[in-house]
């Protein structure tokens, strides 16, 4: 099988697994508890968090565990919910459906803006961004602003007319990230797009900004999550970010996976009519791993499913693969054309990909998409 | 469905990997006597139905596709259905006989991928009003 999904998720690595069953075997309690299984439990917790604080040049006090990317993102839109909400057409359906539901007139602002894009991998310049939240006045009275701590001191300390949120789960590990240098006050992220388990996300929220809990009714994670740990699915995100950390993953990404992508692109562009790239693969405008194409008069999802019958595994925009009517509102928002969304495939790749992948892609794709093509009501001469 | 390794079942992936009566490349390749058409590519499915009538019967036919892999299925099944029927039987296919056919299609593919019988109507329509 030739796995070219790992923008969907990636395979647990062998170190995540390895961590996992010991976990299962040694650090069983429940984190929260005070006896000493529950404390080891705990340590192994606070190891994982800073590793991610790590990765992203953060303090580990800024670092909330949570159960997924979308419970992240949920978590902060919902935080200013009857605010002003910004986001832009090409965020996941975690941001864009809770914003709809959720913003209002109110100050502050938030801003919710993903640094990259995980259909087409675009990055966004987030910089004009910032340089609009900074025009915005704070509010002089705002309920965001109010919440104190048990002492009695107030426990948003930075206050201002917008804040900025980034969702950073297709980012991590493919290029560095630092938090500060973007000047990010919210961001969110996810175990398994790095190799880590399903169901382990996380917030960064920088110190003294608001911040309402989704989940209440529990102490976990200083009130601001509550919810008993995920300590094996914490200590496995804790060992694919060791990992990450110690190779430099996205060193290797700008590199070789950087090639691979650029190959298969050439080589589709050169060896199949009817080709177009929707995926920029100018260096800096888009993640080095993904590459998203479309193919004229070929419906998507009937090409990742003949690929699928080879053993090449890829994803679509096409609506029917989704199980919804529309297609990707990504490609939708970027191209407007709906056939060139329903006749897409994105190919990203991981670590574990290989020159002879590109190859074999290759050899299937060109006659795939040539009969989809010649059985096909569309007429590839016609414009 | 619950230990199958494919997405649909294994008469579909038959009729998906293996689609009967489609007409590759030009359609002047098929010497028919009317063709319907149903869809729209901007919903992500059209379908073209092309008919040789004999003796009021569908003595073959041939069809097109820009679909998903349900849609070249049913459109194939529908195809196997149709041959040899008078128009009149043929008329009376619907959405329901190729789902039968088919083993049940995922509900939110049916009403958007099996079309295929409203092309074959159109193509009777035609074939009757020429």
């Amino acid at each position: 099988m030739i796995y070219l999904d790992y923008a969907a998720t990636v395979p647990m690595l062998p170190e995540v697994l390895e961590a996992i069953h010991k976990a299962e075997e040694k650090y069983f309690a429940n984190a929260s508890a005070l006896h000493t299984p529950g404390h080891l439990a705990m340590n192994e917790i606070e190891h994982a968090r800073e590793l991610l604080a790590k990765a992203i040049n953060a303090e580990p006090s800024e670092i909330i565990f949570t159960s997924s990317a979308s419970e992240s993102n949920n978590t902060i839109i919902r935080t200013f919910s009857g605010h002003r909400i910004e986001t832009s057409p090409i965020e996941h359906h975690s941001i864009i459906e809770v914003a709809q539901k959720s913003s209002g007139d109110k100050l502050p602002k938030l801003y919710s803006y993903m640094l990259a894009n995980n259909e087409i991998g675009e990055i966004q310049d987030l910089s004009k961004i910032i340089e609009e939240a900074e025009k915005i006045p704070t509010p002089q009275h705002s309920e965001l602003f109010e919440p104190k701590t048990e002492w009695g001191k107030p426990l948003v300390t930075d206050r201002r007319g917008a804040y900025l949120h980034s969702d950073l789960t297709q980012v991590l590990g493919k290029i560095p990230i630092d938090v500060k240098k973007l000047q990010l006050d919210y961001a969110t992220f996810s175990a398994h797009k790095i190799g880590g388990p399903v169901g382990v996300g996380a917030l960064y929220v920088k110190n003294g900004v608001p911040f309402t809990p989704l989940i209440i009714g529990g102490n976990q994670e200083h009130k601001r999550r509550g919810g008993t740990y995920n300590t094996i699915g914490i200590i496995g995100f804790g060992a694919a970010l060791e990992e990450m950390l110690e190779k430099k993953t996205w060193e290797q990404y700008n590199t070789r996976i950087r090639n691979l992508r650029d190959k298969l692109a050439a080589e589709i562009l050169q060896k199949i009519p009817g080709s177009s790239l929707n995926t920029n693969l100018e260096p800096g405008k888009s993640l080095p791993n993904i590459l998203n194409a479309s193919f004229r008069a070929a419906e998507g999802e009937s090409i990742q499913l003949y690929l699928d019958a080879e053993g090449v595994i890829v994803s679509t925009g096409s609506a029917c693969a989704a199980g919804d009517i529309k297609p990707s509102h990504v490609l939708m928002a970027k191209t407007g054309d709906a056939e060139v969304a329903h006749s897409s495939i994105r190919f990203s790749f991981g670590l574990d990909n290989t020159e002879k992948d590109v190859k074999t892609v290759m050899q299937v794709l060109p006659g795939i998409v040539k009969r989809l093509q010649e059985i096909s009501t569309i007429n590839m001469e016609e414009n | 469905m619950e230990n199958q390794d494919w997405v649909y079942s294994d008469i579909v992936k038959e009729h998906f990997l293996h689609p009967k009566n489609y007409l590759m490349g030009d359609e002047s390749k098929f010497d028919y006597d009317a063709v319907g058409i149903v869809g729209n590519p901007i919903c992500g499915d059209q379908m073209k139905m092309y008919i040789k009538v004999k003796d009021d019967k569908i003595d073959d036919l041939r069809w097109k596709t820009y679909g998903c892999a349900s849609a070249i299925a049913s459109t194939s099944a529908l195809s196997e259905l149709a041959k040899g029927k008078t128009l009149d039987e043929a008329l009376k296919i619907d959405a329901k006989d190729i789902d039968d056919y088919l083993g049940n299609l995922p509900k939110h593919k049916f009403h958007c991928s099996v079309l295929g019988h409203e092309a074959l109507a159109d193509a009777i329509k035609n074939y009757r009003e020429r």
